[in-house]
């Protein structure tokens, strides 16, 4: 009887409810909205970390990493690259040969890491070739050639057939240079990466570095995100003493980043929570100040404590709850839309977009795992509006509310 | 031998005690037995409504006992109070209080469930009651589509759902014209004559007057007559 009278007593102002219900619903929607761009936005990000940027692990020397010097190299390489491949849940492997140097043209000079790939591998890998916004790429019966990225390119004034030099120290650590031309200008939609790396073919640096068909790293994509931990088990397996990393231990700060996001969609959603729970709470206070009578006769006729804070109580959550379908139901269509037709960003800045590695199409994901959550701040957000009203009720006196 | 169902015994209701004392009700001893029919009047500010809430266990006397069933129920705390009311007083009020958005059956049964009357009982005890109040074509309607002589049976019936000991009615017939007043009194009287049901009234209304069986006057809080013999013997005192 109390659920009825609640429910029943929802209904008695029907516009100050369908008003407090819709404020539910648009705050669920505009919380929903935003957890949805922000997951498209990290998944987005994470799809580009691994696409096209680290692949879903990396094998490699460990003491590479420290100092970057070219005799770090894979050792048996070449037997370890099969046997990677050789491994089920592996898409595609891809070695490279990397050092760090200076890139010099004739007015200018800049730092840069030197990628030597194969072609067609790093292709399908990091898909350099989609990447390429001007110029042919590598001809295969072209050997000094490089890409480098839209942002060096534009910061040093380079184009397509521009010539520049690279300087490095090779494995005995004598300095090295040698002339290249720009084959191809890339952008990956992450500019300080654009910025950074440049590539040329791993037999081209290889020769120059004196590491014969060695290689530094191997970078490997899986079949699916799913078999990440036991695949990098597996290769951890094949030789302990190098050092396996995901994209999480390779690209720390988009794990960060998501990690990060996925606090703020909590803080954002609570922030909407709490603007609706004073409405909800101005709501609740009139109803029970309106009824003053009416409770002080339910407590005259023997209604216990416990059953009015149940009844100001479930009414709050009613109307609370009442909107929270409305606004998920609202939220997921919209979602899907966005999933399927993208969410142009362009408007925000392309530049601005890239900096942080992003692209400017976005596509909005449902966060359905975060349902659960948040349903329970919505109860959270019922349970902290009906507080005040039902200490208002629970603190009437029978004798004071019937004279009303 | 009529059992005892009401014992207020030396009751007084003081405001402002420690600055200028002002006595709503003053020293009054009032004893109900089992059936009967009494009715409490005064003019405006007598104490009326203060000695029922008192009575009512609605509000604590700041001296004195109230003994209902043998139970002193100055000594109870707010939750026993209310624990207590359930399930020994009836109560009918001025303006029917009933709840708007429950059906008139829904009203009567609100206070069984609040008891825990299995649903079997509860309707067939609503079967009883509204044929009793003569409104068993009016269950299922809302309050608002009752006259107020229909509501205020309807809220008798409410007021009887718990079988209580005694029923307290402040002013029951205040707002009915006088063809509903009587059709209420005619059912309040048929249940203090059939069943034995006890009944205190407050009124100023003297058509009540008229049919109460005993009549105690309250002038400025004190009793000023009683046209029954009062007891003075107070078991419990």
């Amino acid at each position: 009887m109390i659920f009825l009278l609640a429910w029943r007593n929802s209904w008695r102002n029907k516009a100050r409810s369908i008003v407090i219900m819709l404020s539910v619903a648009i705050g669920i929607f505009a919380g929903m909205g935003v957890l949805a761009l922000y997951k498209g936005m990290m998944k987005s990000r994470i799809r580009t970390v691994i696409d096209s940027e680290v692949g879903h692990l990396q094998i490699q020397h460990p003491e590479f990493k420290n100092d970057y010097h070219p005799s770090y190299v894979l050792p048996d390489g070449n037997l370890l690259l099969t046997r990677v491949r050789s491994l089920p849940e592996v898409k595609i492997a891809a070695p490279r040969s990397i050092v760090q140097g200076m890139l010099v043209t004739t007015t200018s000079s800049a730092g840069v890491q030197i990628n030597g790939v194969v072609p067609e591998l790093e292709y399908a890998t990091s898909q350099l070739k989609q990447k390429i916004q001007t110029g042919e790429g590598f001809h295969p019966e072209k050997k000094n050639e490089i890409l480098i990225g839209k942002k060096l390119a534009d910061k040093m004034k380079l184009k397509p057939g521009s010539k520049l030099v690279l300087t490095f120290s090779d494995t005995t650590d004598n300095l090295v240079s040698a002339a290249f031309r720009v084959a191809g200008i890339y952008q990956s939609g992450n500019a300080p990466l654009d910025e950074f790396n440049v590539y040329l073919t791993m037999q081209a640096l290889n020769e120059l570095l004196l590491t014969g068909d060695s290689f530094h790293q191997i970078s490997i994509l899986l079949k699916n995100d799913e078999m990440l931990t036991k695949a990098g088990a597996q290769l951890q397996q094949l030789n302990p003493s190098l050092l396996v990393e995901s994209w999480k231990e390779l690209s720390p700060e988009t794990d960060l980043m998501v990690n990060t996001v996925d606090q703020y969609s909590y803080i954002i959603m609570l922030i909407i929570l709490i603007a609706l729970a004073f409405g909800i709470l101005n709501t609740m206070l009139m109803s029970v100040l309106e009824r003053t009578r009416e409770i002080g006769m339910m407590v005259a006729l023997g209604t216990s404590k416990s059953k009015i804070f149940l009844l100001v109580f479930t009414e709050t959550i009613f109307l609370t709850i009442a909107g929270t379908p409305i606004g998920l139901m609202l939220s997921w269509l919209v979602i899907l839309y966005f999933q399927k037709h993208g969410l142009d960003l362009s408007g925000m800045g392309e530049e601005m977009l890239a900096s942080f590695g992003f692209g400017t199409m976005i596509y909005p994901s449902f966060p359905g795992e975060k349902l659960f959550p948040i349903l329970m701040m919505v109860i959270g957000t019922a349970v902290f509006s009906c507080l005040l009203p039902v200490i208002k009720a629970l603190r009437l006196n029978p004798v004071e509310a019937l004279k009303r | 031998m009529p059992k005892t169902v009401i014992d207020a015994h030396t009751i007084s209701k003081v405001y402002n005690p420690d600055t200028i004392p002002v006595y709503a009700v003053n020293n009054v001893h009032l004893h109900l037995e089992e059936g009967e029919f009494t009715a409490l009047v005064g003019p405006s500010g007598s104490g009326k409504t203060t000695v029922l809430n008192m009575i009512g266990g609605l509000d604590k006397p700041t001296e004195g006992n109230i003994y209902i069933n043998e139970v002193d129920i100055t000594k109870l705390s707010q939750s026993e109070l209310i624990n207590f009311r359930l399930h020994n007083i009836g109560f009918v009020f001025q303006s029917f209080n009933l709840i708007p958005v429950l059906k008139a059956k829904e009203n009567a049964e609100f206070i069984m469930l609040l008891q825990g009357v299995k649903k079997k009982e509860r309707e067939a005890r609503l079967q009883q009651l509204f044929k009793e109040i003569g409104l068993e074509d009016k269950m299922d309607v809302r309050p608002a589509q009752l006259s107020g002589g229909q509501q205020q049976r309807v809220a008798v019936a409410r007021a009887l759902a718990t079988r209580p000991r005694f029923i307290l009615a402040d002013e029951p017939t205040a707002n009915l014209d006088s063809v509903a007043a009587s059709k209420l009194l005619d059912l309040m009287e048929k249940l203090n004559r059939e069943e034995y049901m006890t009944f205190l009234f407050s009124t100023h209304d003297q058509r009540v007057i008229d049919r109460a069986r005993r009549v105690i006057t309250l002038v400025d809080g004190r009793i000023a007559s009683d046209t029954a013999a009062v007891s003075t013997e107070f078991p419990h005192g």
